[in-house]
């Protein structure tokens, strides 16, 4: 075997300056499920370097068709033109082959391996099954300084921040020679700071002609990278812009089909009691932290990522330890060691990452429900009492409008939106004094995030005090009445939401010396 | 009426699996009728109940443990240190049968709140804990009367024999009654109380549960106590069934209820399984195995297809299960 170099160049000579000339040509596609049609007659086109942006709520039909160009579902009908030439069936591997990568949401590493290891997998150079480590090593550190991203090959992935894993994957589909590249959803674990250098590593790979969709339920960051605009709704391809001919307001509507007046509906009610005070607290990251809550007041917790915010949320909510520091409900003093107390005490919590923390997904929406529920649902000898499961699961379905079936409906086949309204309406069918939302809307498509904000409007009506977490800078001022900005675990500033600005939360939220 | 009962039915989680391998078990037990009818003789059919009540009892704990994602491979042990332990109580101690079976249950108990503590607070993996006290749930077997076998249980012990075993009830062994009230009761657990419901959850998504309020180290501790517990009751039917207490008693039975919670559907990664699966599950190892024999079979033959049919089992429910992960793809596109 001759001596491999460690060669990663995108050139594509042919297409440089035939802008106009499509790179991928998708036409006719349609894409049926036993009993749904997923795609219908859908078309698509990718220039090379151009970063060209997916829109369309949960369900549009966006997933389905990256991973039909991906290889990962084969077409039912339509064309593909590769660089004008039909590609034919597609899988994984030939798709991989042609130049496709796609990066999903969830990324796909063994992080108990390195970084080196993890890009060339599969694909390892060897000498007789022997693998030579050394020399790709050094290949994986020369993808990377060409993408300028300092990391040491030889680190074991699960020690790299998510940020960092990502790039590590980006790096990977290079190492394969992707000319096109798919994202789905890439910010959505990314602080600003992380935000603005996947951003320079796009615009990198776009001078070098690679061509990148991306797909994005943050309409704010397009307009950093993107160059045309596609918009899908139920499976059906609504239209193409360039990204400087259009605004936010047309692609909104365009996505959802009418108009969202008011992203973020905020209602005006009396401040009533205060419900919370929380003083002196310490747990884990957290230090010092204290603030109040007041009776039908939502207040806004922003902040970096890891900056301690969940961690402050999930030590209230007895999730994790309390080290010290006084909290006050209602004028007593609470001690919180576990979940259940909480919630016995009436504070509870949405957690973050519904899937891993939220939900039971092989369960059905009646058992997840009824699972926060059972001291009510329970008569005294700890037995189920079904009807009153039942009927509390379809009151909850019926409120806050989940779109299923039957409460039967196992949840993992719900969508992402959907998922989340069973994460927040399991407590929300409590008459709980508190309720923490922490990144409610995440991952959630535009007509759900705006149910979600009602949800909260409710509860601030009903004289709940409402704690909300989110990296969305926009809905955090749009929905909250204060903002605490969190900075390495301590709160750095408290801010009248009318009156500040993203630069002010952003400078609180840097604070790092105070 | 009736169809919306039939619809609930098959709406129960796993049910398609259960009434499959239902099917499976019938057309197995008619195969092995014909090639040779005296499989359907009354003494047969009793002898085949008898054997796989064990296996049942100790299934159905297995099942709870596996529904929340561990295993228990102390079991087994557990049914040999009840046997001699309440042997030996009634023998050399000379207490009386009753007695005796309480403080055996109550040791049984103890060696699953050690597995659960072990699991659930130490956080060490369920294969690593009851792999340690399935060896010393042996050796207490081994110790109990000084690495011996004990002398047969004594004349006064009749009534326990006959509670436990040899008596009869409408024409059958209390034995297999015993396992019958012991499905009815922990399906009853399972299916319908709080306790089965915060099983199904840790095993489907712990760190949800937790945060559902569900206080997961009780419950993930009770169910290594139940499933110790029924080892217990396995144990204490073999001392009756032989009249004696023998060490090496239940010897691969927490293996053989793995096989039958699995044939019946119970899946290995937790959340999913029903009792009636495992009932179903242990019937077909039973059958199986007696029905082999029936047939002329050597035993080397008979364990060879019983293990093909463990993982043909696990092979049917994975590709069913595939179907639904296209499904599950479907609805998040």
């Amino acid at each position: 075997m001759p001596m491999v170099r460690a060669t990663w160049h995108v050139v594509f000579p042919t297409e440089r300056g035939r802008v106009d000339d499509y790179l991928m040509q998708l036409s006719g596609i349609s894409k049926s499920f036993p009993g749904v049609k997923a795609l219908d007659d859908v078309s698509f086109n990718l220039k090379s370097g151009e970063v060209h942006a997916l829109l369309g709520e949960n369900g549009a039909g966006k997933s389905t068709l990256m991973k039909i160009i991906s290889g990962i579902y084969q077409r039912d009908t339509g064309s593909f033109l590769l660089n004008g030439t039909e590609v034919g069936e597609l899988n994984p591997k030939k798709a991989q082959e042609l130049g496709i990568a796609i990066i999903h949401q969830e990324l796909n590493m063994c992080t108990d391996l390195t970084v080196a290891e993890n890009m060339f997998l599969g694909r390892e150079l060897h000498t007789r099954g022997v693998v030579r480590q050394a020399q790709m090593n050094l290949m994986a550190k020369d993808i990377l300084n060409q993408l300028k991203i300092d990391i040491d090959p030889t680190t074991v992935v699960k020690k790299l921040p998510v940020s960092k894993q990502q790039m590590v994957e980006i790096a990977k589909a290079l190492s394969t020679n992707a000319r096109v590249l798919i994202m789905d959803e890439p910010t959505s674990a990314l602080t600003e700071r992380e935000i603005v250098e996947l951003f320079r590593i796009i615009r990198d790979l776009k001078k070098n002609g690679c061509a990148i969709v991306y797909i994005s339920h943050r309409l704010e960051e397009l307009k950093e990278i993107t160059d045309r605009v596609s918009v899908f709704r139920d499976g059906r391809y609504v239209a193409t812009r360039n990204f400087n001919e259009t605004n936010l307001d047309e692609l909104i509507s365009l996505m959802v089909g009418r108009e969202i007046k008011d992203k973020f509906p905020q209602v005006k009610t009396a401040i009533g009691r205060k419900i919370l005070a929380v003083s002196g607290l310490n747990a884990g990251m957290v230090r010092n932290a204290s603030f109040d809550l007041f009776a039908g007041e939502i207040v806004g917790i922003s902040g970096l990522m890891g900056a301690g915010r969940t961690e402050l949320v999930r030590a209230l909510f007895g999730a994790d330890p309390i080290e010290s520091g006084e909290v006050v409900l209602e004028g007593k003093t609470i001690t919180i060691r576990h979940p259940r107390d909480a919630i016995d005490q009436g504070i509870v919590l949405g957690p973050e990452d519904r899937k891993k923390q939220g939900l039971c997904i092989e369960l059905s929406i009646r058992e997840n429900i009824g699972l926060a529920n059972l001291d009510t649902i329970c008569n005294r000898l700890g037995v189920v009492r079904r009807k009153v499961e039942k009927q509390l699961a379809e009151r909850a379905i019926r409120e806050v409008r989940i779109k299923t079936p039957t409460a039967e409906q196992t949840v993992k086949n719900l969508s992402g939106g959907n998922q989340q309204k069973v994460v927040l309406v399991k407590w929300l069918v409590r008459d709980a004094k508190v309720v923490i939302f922490d990144e409610p809307t995440r991952g959630v498509d535009v007509a759900s995030k705006v149910e979600i904000y009602n949800l909260m409007n409710d509860l601030k009506r009903k004289g709940v005090g409402v704690l909300f977490v989110s990296s969305e800078m926009p809905e955090v001022m749009g929905m909250s009445d204060r903002i605490l900005v969190m900075c390495n675990g301590k709160i750095t500033k408290e801010l009248d939401s009318k009156k500040t600005t993203q630069d002010e939360i952003l400078r609180y939220a840097t604070q790092y010396n105070s | 009426m009736k169809t919306t009962f039939l619809k609930d039915f098959f709406a129960i989680r796993g049910m398609g699996q259960v009434v499959s391998v239902t099917m499976a078990l019938v057309v197995m037990v008619i195969v092995f009728g014909v090639i040779n009818p005296s499989f359907f003789s009354g003494e047969n059919t009793t002898n085949l109940l008898r054997q796989v009540v064990p296996i049942l009892i100790i299934g159905i704990g297995q099942s709870f443990v596996m529904i929340t994602g561990g295993i228990d491979l102390s079991i087994g042990s557990v049914a040999g240190m009840s046997s001699m332990i309440s042997a030996t109580l009634m023998t050399t101690a000379g207490l009386d049968p009753w007695t005796a079976s309480a403080i055996t249950l109550f040791a049984c108990s103890l060696v699953g709140f050690l597995n659960g503590v072990l699991v659930s607070v130490a956080k060490l993996p369920a294969f690593i804990a009851t792999l340690g006290t399935m060896i010393i749930a042996r050796g207490i077997a081994q110790l109990a009367n000084g690495n011996m076998n004990t002398d047969g249980i004594p004349e006064s012990a009749e009534g326990f024999k006959n509670f436990f075993y040899y008596g009869e009830f409408l024409g059958l062994y209390n034995a297999i009654w015993i396992g019958f009230a012991i499905f009815v009761f922990f399906a009853f657990i399972l299916g319908r109380t709080r306790t089965g419901r915060h099983t199904y959850a840790i095993g489907s998504n712990y760190e949800a549960a937790k945060l559902s309020g569900v206080n997961v180290v009780a419950a993930e501790t009770k169910v290594y106590v139940i499933s110790s517990l029924l080892a217990g009751v396995v144990g204490l039917m073999l001392t009756a069934q032989s009249g004696m207490g023998t060490m090496n008693a239940g010897n691969m039975y927490e293996l053989n209820a793995v096989a039958a919670s699995v044939i019946g559907g119970v899946s290995t990664m937790g959340g999913q399984g029903l009792l009636f699966g495992t009932v179903i599950g242990s019937f077909i190892w039973g059958v199986l195995n007696n029905g082999l024999q029936f047939a002329g079979a050597p035993l080397a033959l008979r364990n060879l297809v019983i293990g093909l049919v463990v993982i043909i089992s696990v092979l049917i429910d994975r590709v069913a299960r595939s179907g639904k992960i296209t499904f599950f793809k479907k609805r998040s596109r």
